[in-house]
């Protein structure tokens, strides 16, 4: 049950203008944010978690001006950013720091609430079995899950994750981003993802916002999100053409992705277009 | 040579005179002409290399009719350095006088304090180690400030163990204590340096994951840098635990106690067969110490790049490393 404001958020990185008067607010939904690379959306959701200063405007969480890092704001990384040598739980327990001393947090005295809160945050995830084991030894889909618990434990009114699943396999990004969409329902908290694959977007997304060139495009409910605004956003981008006027294969794939809110037909996945996420073949680009 | 060019010569063969116009004889030729240059160099750097050679010889006074006329004595050494005898008939050297000596001069005992001298001046030293070796690291002090850190341990590394023991015996004189102290202070300059080295290398994805948490500096510090390098750290520990041991052997050759001091007294009353006795045990404690070590340190690695070597291959190479590093070298 929170709130998020952002009112007129421009960052500048010397002459170049990542995030260009940005103002939205959103309450207790689950948002997509997209837009190609180099749009903005992670400087936006750097600048939220206080890990980047914004140049100009205010962010508020609940009407108190945000600022700096802290655990009512809980992010998840594309590369989860997880210690990898040491165990699922310790990388959990690690949402607790900012409650504990330094000291107390060193000889791992926290509080056996904050111990339990660690391990059912692992439940939350599915990964309760495997919680004693180090993270390294885990696979791409289980690591960013025990992002999502790492978040979880930290009580987070607002979640945050930055592109959560654009390196891992079809498979495994819909399961994290169930679970995803599970906890932010579970812990009743606000949720900002920034997501390349549309697809993905428009099944799990209650709301969407469009970042292009540092600026805000559009900020539309699922029934609004047309191929229309995708073009817009992407620019002319050719199989995106494609497949909004090919409809029967939107809709096909679709139907195989599950039976969430279909939002009409999302075109086909624009991952493939830039080099971050080359790996991440979803198979769906349709030929011409 | 001589079968070459019957239309160029010897020019031509060093590539100095064109004997074809086609591109490719063009290329040839000038394929030649860099390989003479490179030839010609190489043939200064030889003489220069011998001339200086030359010359080292004449400064240290290396001569051959010295090692001749001082090679029978060596011989006969050696006979008091492996005292022959005979086990049921087949000659061997006499390992019971080597025992008798060890028992006698209870060098156990002096072993004992070998290793203590060795392992109390690295725990000793571990803390200063840690705590240089961290501040030194740029992700933790800002530039200009982590040079102070970095800056004492090249100044402490600058001294060898050695030097620091001598210019440390007004505070306890030559004994086992001042030794303990230098290799206090001889650890937080290496081991600090190897911390710091590790430090420089952590990725930076988990220390962003724990600021993101809300966490303060020093949890940062410790959760984000820190548990990425813990491993590695332990690992170094153990190297630099071995690498005290052989100090604390030099460090007994100047008087600091221990094994190196009882080696150093046989050798002054030319007891040969007692300092082999003591160099034997040196070999036995230096080379079960690094066995020890390098055991650890591969179970520590990560599990992708086990050592496979087996326990006959490293008793093998022991030797070997235990020369290379007590001749001053570091792995």
């Amino acid at each position: 049950m929170s709130t998020l404001k952002v009112e007129h958020l421009t960052k500048e990185y010397g002459d170049v203008t990542a995030v260009d008067d940005v103002s939205f607010e959103i309450e207790d939904e689950f948002v997509v944010l997209l837009g190609e690379s180099g749009a903005g959306k992670s400087t936006l959701l750097r600048c939220i978690n206080g890990l980047t200063e914004p140049t100009s405007g205010s962010i508020t969480l609940d009407g108190d001006p945000l600022s700096g890092s802290r655990a009512e704001v809980g992010m998840i990384f594309q590369q989860h950013n997880l210690v990898e040598g040491v165990s699922a739980y310790l990388n959990a327990l690690n949402g607790s720091l900012e409650h504990a001393s330094t000291v107390e947090s060193l000889f791992q005295w926290q509080d056996r609430s904050d111990k339990l809160r660690a391990l059912e945050a692992l439940e939350t995830v599915g990964l309760l079995d495997e919680a004693h084991q180090r993270v390294a030894q885990m696979s791409g889909g289980q690591q960013q899950r025990v992002g999502i618990s790492r978040a979880l434990v930290q009580d987070p009114s607002l979640l945050l994750a930055d592109e959560p699943v654009a390196s891992l396999d079809p498979s495994s990004a819909e399961t994290v981003m169930d679970y995803l969409k599970k906890a932010a329902s579970q812990h009743e908290v606000t949720a900002l993802v920034s997501l390349h694959q549309v697809n993905i977007a428009a099944h799990f997304g209650e709301r969407f916002i469009g970042l292009h060139d540092g600026q805000l495009l559009f900020d539309v409910g699922p029934d609004e999100l047309t191929p229309e605004l995708i073009d817009q956003l992407y620019g002319s981008v050719e199989t995106v053409g494609l497949a909004a006027q090919n409809d029967d294969t939107a809709a096909h794939e679709h139907g195989a992705t599950g039976d969430g809110p279909l939002v009409d037909d999302a075109p086909t996945d624009h991952g493939s277009t830039d080099g971050e996420t080359a790996d991440d073949d979803e198979g769906r680009r349709v030929e011409a | 040579m001589s079968s070459e060019s019957p239309d160029g010569g010897l020019a031509a063969y060093f590539g100095f005179a064109r004997r074809g116009t086609s591109p490719a004889e063009e290329k040839l030729t000038d394929m030649k002409r860099r390989k003479t240059i490179r030839r010609l160099w190489t043939g200064l750097g030889i003489v220069v290399g011998a001339v200086l050679f030359n010359y080292s010889l004449g400064v240290v006074g290396f001569s051959l009719a010295e090692l001749f006329t001082q090679i029978a004595f060596f011989i006969e050494a050696l006979y008091e350095y492996f005292p022959p005898t005979t086990y049921y008939g087949v000659p061997f050297v006499d390992v019971m006088q080597y025992v008798e000596f060890m028992i006698e001069e209870n060098l156990v005992q002096a072993s004992l304090v070998t290793v203590s001298i060795a392992f109390a001046g690295s725990i000793l030293g571990l803390p200063l180690a840690l705590f240089f070796g961290v501040m030194a690291s740029e992700r933790v002090v800002p530039y200009p400030f982590n040079f102070m850190f970095r800056a004492t341990m090249s100044f402490i590394r600058a001294i060898p163990a050695l030097v620091w023991v001598l210019i440390l015996i007004p505070l306890g004189g030559v004994t086992p204590f001042t030794a303990t102290l230098a290799i206090m202070i001889d650890t937080a300059g290496y081991l600090g340096r190897l911390f710091t080295d590790e430090l420089e290398e952590i990725a930076d994805g988990p220390i962003e994951g724990i600021r993101s948490t809300g966490a303060n500096k020093p949890q940062i510090v410790s959760f984000g840098m820190l548990s990425q390098v813990f491993r590695q750290f332990i690992a170094w520990i153990a190297f630099d635990l071995e690498h005290n041991v052989r100090v604390a052997i030099g460090l007994g050759l100047i008087g600091a106690g221990g094994l190196g001091l009882e080696l150093d007294i046989q050798r002054k009353t030319f007891n040969y067969t007692e300092m082999m006795a003591c160099i034997i045990l040196i070999l036995l404690l230096a080379g079960s110490v690094e066995l020890l070590s390098q055991r650890v340190r591969s179970y520590l690695r990560d599990d992708e790049d086990v050592e496979t070597t087996g326990f006959i291959t490293a008793v093998l190479r022991a030797p070997k490393k235990i020369i290379a590093s007590t001749a001053g070298r570091r792995e």
